[in-house]
C-alpha cells in the first residue's frame, strides 16, 4: 500500500533522508519514531508530494507519487504537522473545499460533515472563520478533511498535538477503527504511548535512516520497554 | 531603551546575514536588484535632471512657478507615503506575530510602538526614498549644487518630510482603530478613503496650478522674481510647501530665507514625535487590543448578504474543481477588508483619471506634442494596469498561504491551478485594459486607427503584465505572510514592478516614432500607410508573449518547487 524505495533527500548538502527502504501492506498502522530533525517530516513530506525525493521512488496504493501525483493523491489523507487551514473561511467552508478537490458530490460532503460534527464534536465552532480557532479546533477540522473521502492511506504527521484528552481518545479511536476496516495508516510521533497503544508496526529513524524496525507481537505488544530502547537507538 | 538597541541589533543581524547569502540564487537575487533598482534611479536622475532644464531652459517658466510644481509634486509623494505607511502599518503594528510576542514581555507600549514604527517605515517607504533622492540629484545637478547639499537635503529635509507623513499616519490610525470600535469598520473606512480623496482634490482646486501660471506668466519675461504673494495662505502650513521653498532659496544661495523653512519642517518632526510617542503610551496598547478582538471575531461580522449564491456546498455553476476554488477566493477576498478597500480606492483612481482625460484637448498644430500626450495617456493606462497586477496578481500564489499543503496534498494538477490563476487574472486585467483604452483614446481622439492601435496594444500589456506579476508571484512566493499588501511590498514584488516599467518603456520607445509620423501626416493632410501602424504592433505583440513565455515557465517551475 505505501512503499518507499532507496528515497534519499538532500537539502543542498545535508542529507535529510538517507536511503529509506520499506513496504507497507494494507491495514497496518505504522508508527514512524525519531528524534527531532530525525528525517520524519521530510519523508512524510515526500509521501504526500510536497517535497520532491532526490533519488528513490515513494508509492502509494501502486501509484508513483512523483510519475502518477494524482492517482496517488486520490488514495491518501494528510494530516500535517501544523494544521494551516485558511484564516478567513469557516471549518465547513473548508471541509467544502476539500470535497471539491476530490471532486465529491455536495449531498455526500453535507453528509461527511454531519458525520465528523457528530465523531469530533466540531458543533460550537464549524462556522466560525479559522482565524479565530484553537490549535485543537483547527486539528480537528484538518482530521475531519483527511478523512472525508475514505482515503485508503492516511498519512499523519503528529497526530494529537493541541488536542485535549477527550478529543484525543476520540482521534485514536478513529484510528483504530478504520484500520481494522483496512485503512493504512503513516503515522509519525513522540509520543510512545500512542505508539504502544496503537501501532502494529514501527520503525525508527536516525540521520534520515531506518535504523530499528519491530513488528507487534500480538497482544503481547513491543518486546520490552519502548522507551528504553528508543532512547539507547537514537542516543 | 536597551530593549530597543537589542531590537536594532538583531535587525541589522538579520539585514547583514541576509546580504552576505553567497548562495548562486542569493548573489543572482542581490545583482539583480541592484541593477534594477539602480536602472531605475538612474531613470529618474535623467528625468528629473531633463524635466528641470526644459522647464526653466526651453519653457522658461522661472524657478518660482517651477518650485511650485515641485511643491504639488511634492503633496502627491507625501500622500503616497503616509497612505503607504498607513496601509502597512495595520499589518506591522497590529497584526504582527513579533508585536503579540514583545506585548508578553515586560516592555513598555510606547517602545514597541516606536521599535515597530521604524521598521513600518524602512518596510513601507524604502523605494520613495530611493526614488527621492535619485530625483533630488537630478535637480541638484542642474543647479551644480556641491555635495554637502545632497546630504544635507537628504538627510535634514527629505527623510523628516517622510517621517513627518509616515508618524502622521501611525498616529492617525492608532485613533480610528479605536474610533472603528465604537462607529464600525467599513463606515470608517469609507470616511478615511473620502477623506483622502478631499483632501487631494481641496488642494488642487484652491492651490489652482491653471491660475497660477496665468498670474506668473502675466509678469513674463521676468519670471524670476519671487511671486509668494501668490499662494493660498493655508499652503504656507504644509510640509511640502517648506521643502519646496528650502529648496528655492537654497539653489538661489540665501541660506537666511532658506533656513525658516528647514526649522519649520525640524519643529514639526519634533512635534509630531512627541505627539506620537504620548499618544502611542496613551493608546498603542488600547488599540492594539481593539484590533485584536476584532481579529477574534469579538466584533460584529458581515454575513455574506447578497452572495449567498456563492456559499459553499451549493449546486456549482463552474466545472470540475474550479468551482470550489473560485468560491473560496472570492471568499477569501471579500472577508479581507484590506483587498476590497484597495479595490475600491484603484476604481476611484481609474474613475478619476478618465474623467481628467476627458478633458485634454489633442488637436493641436503639433505632431510631437500630439504624440507625447497619447503616449503619456497610454502609458498613465499601463502604469494603473501595471499597479493593479502588482498588487492583486503578483500576491495571487502566495495566497494560497501556509494551507497550501491542502491543495497540494490533493489530486489537483499544480500546472493547472497556474493556468487558472492566470485565466482568472488576465479575464479582469484586460477588461480593465480595454476599458481604459476605449474610454480615454477614445475621449480624446475620434480616431478608429488610433483606437485599434491601443486596443491591441492594451491587450498585450494586460498579457504581458498578468504572466509577468504571475510568474514572478510564484518564483519569489512567501507563503509564509498572509497580508497581500506586504506581498506586494516586498522585495521580490518591488522588483517586479520596476521590470513591469521596463517593459512599459519598451512598448513606449516602440510606439514613439510612428506615432510622431502618423500625426505629422495627418497634419499636412498626407494618408497613413497601413505599415506604420502594423509594425509596431507587431513588435509589441512579439515582445508581451515573449514575456508571457519566459514569465509562464518561471512561474510553472517555481509552483512545483518543494514547499
Amino acid at each position: 500500500m505505501i512503499e518507499l524505495r532507496r528515497v534519499v533527500k538532500k537539502f543542498g548538502t545535508f542529507v535529510a533522508v538517507d536511503g529509506i527502504d520499506l513496504h507497507i501492506p494494507r491495514g497496518q498502522l505504522y508508527g514512524f519514531l525519531g528524534p527531532n530533525g530525525a528525517g520524519k517530516t521530510t519523508t512524510i513530506r515526500m509521501l504526500t508530494g510536497l517535497y520532491r525525493p532526490t533519488s528513490g521512488s515513494c508509492l502509494v496504493n501502486g501509484f508513483d507519487v512523483q510519475r502518477d501525483p494524482l492517482d496517488a493523491k486520490r488514495a491518501i489523507g494528510y494530516v500535517p504537522d501544523q494544521p494551516y487551514l485558511y484564516e478567513k473561511l469557516t471549518g465547513r467552508e473548508f471541509l467544502y473545499f476539500i470535497g471539491g478537490l476530490f471532486r465529491m458530490p455536495s449531498p455526500l460532503v453535507r453528509a461527511k460533515i454531519d458525520e465528523f460534527v457528530q465523531v469530533f464534536e466540531l458543533e460550537r465552532f464549524i462556522d466560525k472563520r479559522a482565524e479565530e480557532y484553537s490549535q485543537g479546533m483547527r486539528q480537528r477540522i484538518v482530521l475531519s478533511a483527511a478523512f472525508l473521502h475514505d482515503p485508503q492511506v492516511l498519512i499523519i504527521d503528529e497526530p494529537l498535538v493541541g488536542l485535549d484528552p477527550r478529543s484525543a481518545r476520540l482521534v485514536k479511536d478513529t484510528l483504530k477503527a478504520r484500520t481494522a476496516g483496512g485503512l493504512t495508516v503513516f503515522m509519525s510521533t513522540h509520543l510512545l504511548e500512542i505508539v504502544e497503544e496503537l501501532c502494529d508496526r514501527i520503525g525508527i529513524v536516525k540521520d534520515g535512516r531506518l535504523i530499528y524496525e519491530e513488528i507487534r507481537n500480538g497482544a503481547a505488544g513491543f518486546r520490552g520497554q519502548l522507551e528504553a530502547r528508543f532512547l539507547e537507538l537514537t542516543r | 531603551m536597551r530593549e530597543l538597541l537589542l531590537a536594532a541589533n538583531l535587525r541589522a543581524r538579520g539585514f547583514l546575514a541576509s546580504v552576505s547569502d553567497v548562495s548562486a540564487r542569493g548573489l543572482l537575487k542581490s545583482f539583480s536588484s541592484v541593477a534594477i533598482f539602480g536602472g531605475v534611479a538612474v531613470g529618474v536622475f535623467l528625468l528629473s535632471r531633463g524635466t528641470t532644464e526644459y522647464l526653466l531652459e526651453e519653457a522658461r517658466i522661472g524657478p518660482f512657478l517651477y518650485h511650485r510644481f515641485l511643491s504639488m509634486l511634492l503633496y502627491v509623494f507625501f500622500i503616497t507615503v503616509n497612505v503607504g505607511n498607513m496601509i502597512v502599518c495595520y499589518a506591522t503594528l497590529y497584526r504582527s506575530d513579533e508585536v503579540r510576542f514583545l506585548m508578553t514581555l515586560p516592555i513598555a507600549h510606547e517602545k514597541i510602538f516606536l521599535l515597530k514604527f521604524v521598521d513600518n517605515f524602512f518596510y513601507s517607504s524604502s523605494t520613495l526614498t530611493l526614488l527621492g533622492m535619485a530625483w533630488l540629484f537630478g535637480y541638484g545637478s542642474f543647479y551644480h549644487m556641491p555635495w554637502q547639499f545632497y546630504l544635507f537635503t537628504a538627510l535634514a529635509v527629505l527623510i523628516p518630510f517622510m517621517l513627518i507623513a509616515g508618524l502622521a499616519a501611525v498616529t492617525t490610525l492608532m485613533v480610528l482603530i479605536r474610533v472603528a470600535m465604537r462607529v464600525g469598520v467599513r463606515w470608517l473606512l469609507a470616511l478615511v478613503v473620502g477623506a483622502y480623496a478631499v483632501a487631494v482634490y481641496a488642494y488642487f482646486r484652491i492651490t489652482n496650478p491653471v491660475q497660477m501660471v496665468q498670474n506668473v506668466m502675466q509678469h513674463y519675461p521676468n519670471v524670476n522674481e519671487y511671486f509668494g504673494y501668490l499662494d493660498a495662505p493655508f499652503v504656507r502650513f504644509l510640509p511640502n510647501h517648506w521643502v519646496s521653498e528650502f529648496l528655492y532659496w537654497s539653489v538661489l544661495d540665501d541660506g537666511v530665507r532658506a533656513f525658516p523653512y528647514l526649522f519649520m519642517l525640524l519643529i514639526a518632526l519634533a512635534t509630531l514625535v512627541l505627539i506620537a510617542w504620548l499618544m502611542a503610551r496613551r493608546l498603542y496598547y488600547d488599540s492594539w487590543v481593539s484590533a485584536a478582538d476584532a481579529l477574534a471575531g469579538r466584533t460584529e461580522r458581515w454575513q455574506g448578504r447578497g452572495v449567498r449564491f456563492l456559499e459553499f456546498g451549493r449546486e456549482p455553476w463552474l466545472p470540475g474543481r474550479a468551482d470550489v476554488f473560485v468560491r473560496r477566493d472570492v471568499w477569501m477576498f471579500l472577508r479581507e477588508p484590506s483587498q476590497w478597500l484597495h479595490l475600491g480606492m484603484m476604481i476611484i483612481l481609474l474613475a478619476v483619471f478618465v474623467i481628467s482625460v476627458s478633458s485634454l484637448e489633442m488637436k493641436t498644430g503639433q505632431p510631437l506634442l500630439q504624440a507625447v500626450t497619447f503616449i503619456v495617456v497610454f502609458l498613465f493606462n499601463g502604469f494603473l494596469v501595471a499597479s493593479i497586477t502588482l498588487r492583486f496578481v503578483f500576491p495571487a500564489i502566495s495566497l494560497e498561504g501556509d494551507a497550501f499543503w491542502a491543495v497540494r496534498s490533493a489530486p489537483v494538477s499544480l500546472s493547472r491551478l497556474y493556468w487558472g490563476k492566470f485565466a482568472a487574472s488576465f479575464g479582469v486585467v484586460v477588461f480593465i485594459s480595454e476599458l481604459l483604452a476605449v474610454l480615454s483614446i477614445g475621449l480624446i481622439r475620434d480616431n478608429a486607427t488610433l483606437l485599434m492601435l491601443s486596443a491591441v496594444c492594451s491587450a498585450s500589456i494586460a498579457l504581458a503584465l498578468t504572466s509577468l506579476n504571475l510568474g514572478a508571484g510564484a518564483a519569489f512566493a512567501v507563503y509564509r505572510e498572509k497580508n497581500p499588501i506586504r506581498i506586494a511590498s516586498t522585495q521580490g514584488a518591488s522588483l517586479t514592478f520596476l521590470l513591469s516599467m521596463v517593459y512599459l518603456a519598451f512598448v513606449v520607445g516602440v510606439l514613439v516614432i510612428p506615432l510622431h509620423t502618423y500625426f505629422e501626416r495627418l497634419l499636412k493632410g498626407e494618408p497613413a500607410q497601413g505599415t506604420w501602424i502594423l509594425v509596431p504592433m507587431a513588435v509589441i505583440l512579439v515582445g508581451s508573449l515573449s514575456v508571457f513565455a519566459l514569465s509562464t515557465r518561471i512561474g510553472l517551475r517555481a509552483i512545483q518547487r518543494d514547499a
